[in-house]
């Protein structure tokens, strides 16, 4: 599974990345502390055709956030969607979060930190049928 | 409209001594009541007038009966008296609240009860009764206020302390599955021993804050030199700005003073001072300039400058000030020290605002009474 990780927090990095291998999801992922750097990336990976499959986006990073990286994606939506899933990685529990993400076509879920086995699986089962069906 | 006035307030008396005793102590209510009493007829016209609706619009009692409402009222109000005037004409109690002018008076915000006077079945003119309740009304906008400041705060709070949580439990969980003294088991158990770190600290940023709350309004407030709050200040940090090449410059007045509180003034400055350093700019020595303006029994500006990174503040907005918001990333930082200042300055009844510039430095304006 191709993850690209976006948060600020290395703590969370660390853990994100060692539970993606414990699940043999490792294969190939891409962590970034600074959404713009995560963004420059994704940009240059849908020009050469090879975007993640998985995006897990924190939500609350200072000067670039979560809601600003899904912002300044828009233009991209048409050539991510169906290829790239986003999730919200949050520890945040507000209830207007959940309600915002609704707004944004490529965000296919919200989920609250820390992430484990059952979320990892969750996004596993999204992810394998458009997989297949892409293949 | 004669015809009406000679009505009130006669009544025949059935028995003498009793309703005589009554009529003096309405009489006494009426005269002495705070409460502003109007009697009108159905075309709005003042019919009588107590002492305390005199008083509020400074006119003589002959330049208000026999004159219309609408007189002493603002435009905007008059057709909501029209209409409320209109209904207590059909025999009901009507009450209302409205902001408004009377006469030549401030603004206030009025509880107002129109109760009709009935007479063999019929309304022959209606009672106003106007309550004062500008102070509730501030105080209930003021709890309003605070309220949804608490709600704010209560949300980064709660963020802030789930944020080291959910990495405490996801590394717990992590522990359970890692190989023994394996690199990864290290690393994971030392993160577990930073996330809780992080966990006390967020909970003493609240002791530290909620303190500050606590005492707003205690503490009585001194008259302070400033020239010596900056000078413990400057002591105190002049190593690390020696180091760094910079260059602090003060002006303040001859016995320039400020209504406060010692050490909210010396954290805000420190905190100030300290942010100037830590984000200065490499390109340039940092240079920081601290004037004090205003005189003797005026409002006081403290403007603090910089020539350091500056902070954008289209992106930034209003959260420059707000808790845990941080605006320079690759530096270390808690985003607790300019939260810390405003809370200060507004703990001393004075308010603080920023302008700046990236690449240029930052400017904080602090206004004390």
């Amino acid at each position: 599974m191709y993850t690209l990780l976006i948060d600020d927090d290395p703590i969370t990095i660390f853990l994100t990345e060692r539970l993606l291998k414990h699940e043999g999801l490792s294969d190939t992922a891409a962590s970034f502390q600074d959404a713009a750097e995560a963004l420059t990336f994704l940009l240059k990976q849908i020009t050469v055709g090879l975007v993640p499959q998985v995006v897990l986006l924190d939500l609350n990073m200072p000067l670039v956030s979560g809601w600003d990286f899904l912002d300044l994606l828009k233009g991209h939506e048409i050539q991510l969607q169906g290829h790239c899933l986003v999730y919200l990685l949050t520890s945040s529990v507000a209830p207007s979060d959940r309600a915002r993400a609704g707004t944004y076509p490529l965000v296919a879920g919200l989920l609250h930190k820390p992430l484990d086995k059952g979320k990892i699986q969750q996004i596993r089962d999204h992810i394998l049928p458009t997989a297949a069906a892409g293949a | 409209m004669g015809r009406l006035t000679n009505r009130y307030p006669t009544k025949p008396m059935k028995t003498a001594a009793p309703v005589a005793a009554t009529e003096i102590r309405f009489r006494s209510l009426f005269e002495n009541t705070p409460e502003l009493i109007l009697y009108q007829n159905e075309n709005s016209t003042i019919l009588d007038a107590n002492p305390a609706f005199l008083k509020l619009v400074e006119k003589p009692k002959d330049q208000v009966l026999n004159h219309q409402y609408d007189e002493f009222l603002p435009p905007e109000v008059r057709p909501l008296f029209k209409e409320k005037l209109a209904e207590a004409f059909t025999g009901r109690i009507v009450r209302f609240e409205m902001y408004a002018s009377q006469g030549g008076s401030a603004p206030r915000h009025w509880d107002v009860v129109k109760v009709p006077l009935m007479e063999h079945g019929k309304v022959v003119g209606v009672h106003m009764v106007a309550r004062d309740i500008t102070e509730k009304t501030q105080s209930q906008d003021q709890i309003l206020a605070q309220n949804k400041d608490l709600q704010q705060f209560t949300y980064i709070v709660s963020h802030n302390l789930r944020a080291p949580l959910a990495n405490a439990l996801g590394l717990v969980g992590l522990l359970g599955v890692e190989e023994a003294d394996s690199p990864a088991f290290e690393h994971a158990r030392t993160h577990l021993q930073v996330s809780l770190e992080q966990l006390d600290q967020v909970l003493q940023d609240m002791n530290t804050i909620l303190a500050i709350r606590d005492k707003q309004g205690l503490a009585e407030p001194e008259d302070v030199p400033l020239a010596e709050i900056v000078l413990q200040v400057l002591q105190n940090l002049q190593d690390v700005v020696h180091e760094c090449g910079g260059t602090v410059r003060v002006t303040i007045p001859d016995h320039f003073q400020v209504r406060g509180n010692r050490a909210y003034l010396y954290s805000s400055l420190f905190n100030l001072l300290s942010n100037s350093i830590k984000y200065r700019d490499a390109q340039r020595p940092l240079l920081v300039e601290l004037t004090a303006t205003g005189e003797e029994g005026q409002e006081k500006v403290i403007t603090f400058a910089d020539n350091g990174l500056g902070i954008d503040l289209a992106q930034a907005g209003a959260d420059v000030f707000q808790l845990y918001k941080r605006f320079h990333p690759t530096h270390p930082g808690r985003g607790v020290g300019l939260y810390l200042v405003k809370t200060h300055v507004e703990s001393m009844g004075g308010r603080i605002e920023v302008s700046s510039q990236v690449g240029e430095g930052t400017q904080f304006t602090i206004t004390l009474p």
